[in-house]
């Protein structure tokens, strides 16, 4: 039954309806864009609806993603850890001037809009979350994707948090200091967020902070 | 701000305790102290296989070097040098590895699931620093209560066991010593960490060689 160009996403479907109807997996835009379909393709995080089933080996073993809710067979709640890591690091601009609807927009150096697109990037797979040992042993470790959220305010000029502030959220064991550099998440990000350079950034600019910190 | 530094994902309760005690940066401190104690680890590895191989001009020259140690108090300076760094090493990384039965479970469920070389190489890096604190305690217990010189040493690696141990020990301290300095370079940037990977093996191999080399001119000498 292998057709050229078949996806995991093909073949799920096909079982679903040829063998079994209560087999849960999700799927929405099979073009690697939303993130729902991460799985562990024979122990690899990466999405099911961009491999392809010529690449597989005879037997391939599909395991969901774990830390995160589980809702059965394939199908997890990447949801839940996205959002909770979005309050945890106060994920928005955190800005007190007051906007003024007829004033023209700031503009933006390019340099800067660009680094920011890259942490944009991410589509919150959870592949990063999942392949990491570190938050398979501490649960509160935000992980790869959480913190190249934070790099992501950290770049942005529009954003006034002090660098004490994000110290408090992420200069610590549960942030940047907790990752032990085994780089699974930038070996495993299926649309090549680069993670080891975001980490890096983060780390460097938070040691500098608690260099200088009393 | 201290409401807010007690809050942590998942953990919404306050807890008084927690709150009184919490330092904002015992965690960057304490990464700090280990990767700086783990590089004067590394140092030291060097220093020592530079001095140890000294053995290929004689045993002359060998004597020479622990001589001199010996006439300025080094040995006992040093001793206390390792102690000091070893324990804040194995005090700071203690915090990283899996501490309770469950833990090192899914340590090694993890580690055979994804298939992932840099995961494997921690698992290891884990393993073999066990070891070492207790390779290198004795070690180190040998040779501050014999003492260094050639003709000592040259006869200990005439036993089967000790030549064993030896071998061991430099296998696991070069190969621990390679991953450790490579994560520092994967943790904090600056070079790209496949050819890091590259050189720090070679480096490492090179390492082993010398050592090998060393123990083998001992081993001659004291037959
Ligand atoms: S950083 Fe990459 S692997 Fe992690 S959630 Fe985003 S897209 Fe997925
Ligand atoms: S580098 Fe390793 S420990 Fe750090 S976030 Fe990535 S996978 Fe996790
Ligand atoms: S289905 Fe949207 S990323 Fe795979």
């Amino acid at each position: 039954m292998e057709e050229s160009g078949m996806t995991l996403f093909v073949v799920l479907n096909k079982i679903r309806e040829e063998q079994d109807p209560t087999l849960r997996f999700d799927f929405v835009c099979r073009a690697s864009i939303c993130g729902s379909c991460g799985i562990l393709v024979n122990g690899r995080p990466t999405l099911a609806c961009r491999t392809l089933t010529k690449d597989l080996p005879d037997l391939t073993t599909l395991l969901p993603l774990p830390v995160f809710k589980l809702l059965g067979d394939l199908s997890i709640d990447t949801g839940i850890w996205f959002r909770e890591m979005s309050i945890h690091t106060e994920s928005w601009v955190h800005n007190d001037e007051k906007f003024d609807l007829t004033a023209q927009e700031e503009r933006m150096d390019n340099e800067i809009a660009l680094m920011i697109y890259e942490a944009e990037r991410c589509i919150e797979c959870g592949c990063c979350i999942g392949g990491c040992m570190m938050t398979n042993l501490k649960p509160n470790f935000i992980g790869a994707a959480g913190i190249n959220r934070v790099a992501r305010f950290m770049m942005d000029p529009r954003d006034k948090r002090s660098n004490q502030k994000y110290f408090e959220v992420i200069g610590n064991k549960e942030g940047v200091f907790g990752c032990i550099g085994l780089l699974a998440c930038d070996d495993n990000c299926p649309v090549a967020v680069p993670l080891r350079g975001q980490i890096t950034y983060v780390r460097r600019k938070m040691a500098s902070v608690g260099w200088k910190m009393k | 701000m201290i409401l807010q530094c007690s809050y942590q994902k998942g953990e919404d309760n306050m807890q008084l305790q927690k709150m009184m005690t919490y330092n904002l940066r015992t965690d960057f401190i304490t990464e700090i102290i280990q990767m700086v104690s783990g590089l004067l680890l590394f140092l030291f590895l060097w220093v020592h296989m530079l001095f140890v191989s000294s053995i290929w001009r004689g045993a002359g020259a060998f004597n020479v070097l622990a001589n001199f140690m010996d006439r300025w108090g080094l040995l006992p300076f040093t001793i206390m040098f390792l102690i000091i760094v070893f324990a804040l090493h194995i005090g700071t990384v203690l915090r990283r590895m899996p501490s309770q039965y469950l833990e090192h479970k899914v340590v090694w469920k993890h580690a055979k699931l994804i298939h992932h070389a840099d995961t494997w190489s921690w698992v290891f890096q884990s393993i073999t620093g066990t070891a070492i604190i207790i390779l290198a305690m004795i070690h180190i217990a040998i040779v501050s209560f014999a003492g260094i010189n050639a003709h000592l040493s040259a006869l200990r690696v005439q036993s089967r066991e000790f030549l064993i141990f030896y071998i061991v020990l430099l296998l696991l301290s070069e190969y621990h010593a390679s991953v450790g300095l490579y994560r520092v370079f994967a943790k904090w940037g600056f070079v790209n960490r496949h050819s890091m990977k590259r050189i720090l093996n070679f480096i490492s191999l090179f390492m082993i060689f010398i050592g090998a080399i060393t123990l083998g001119i001992l081993y001659t000498l004291g037959a």
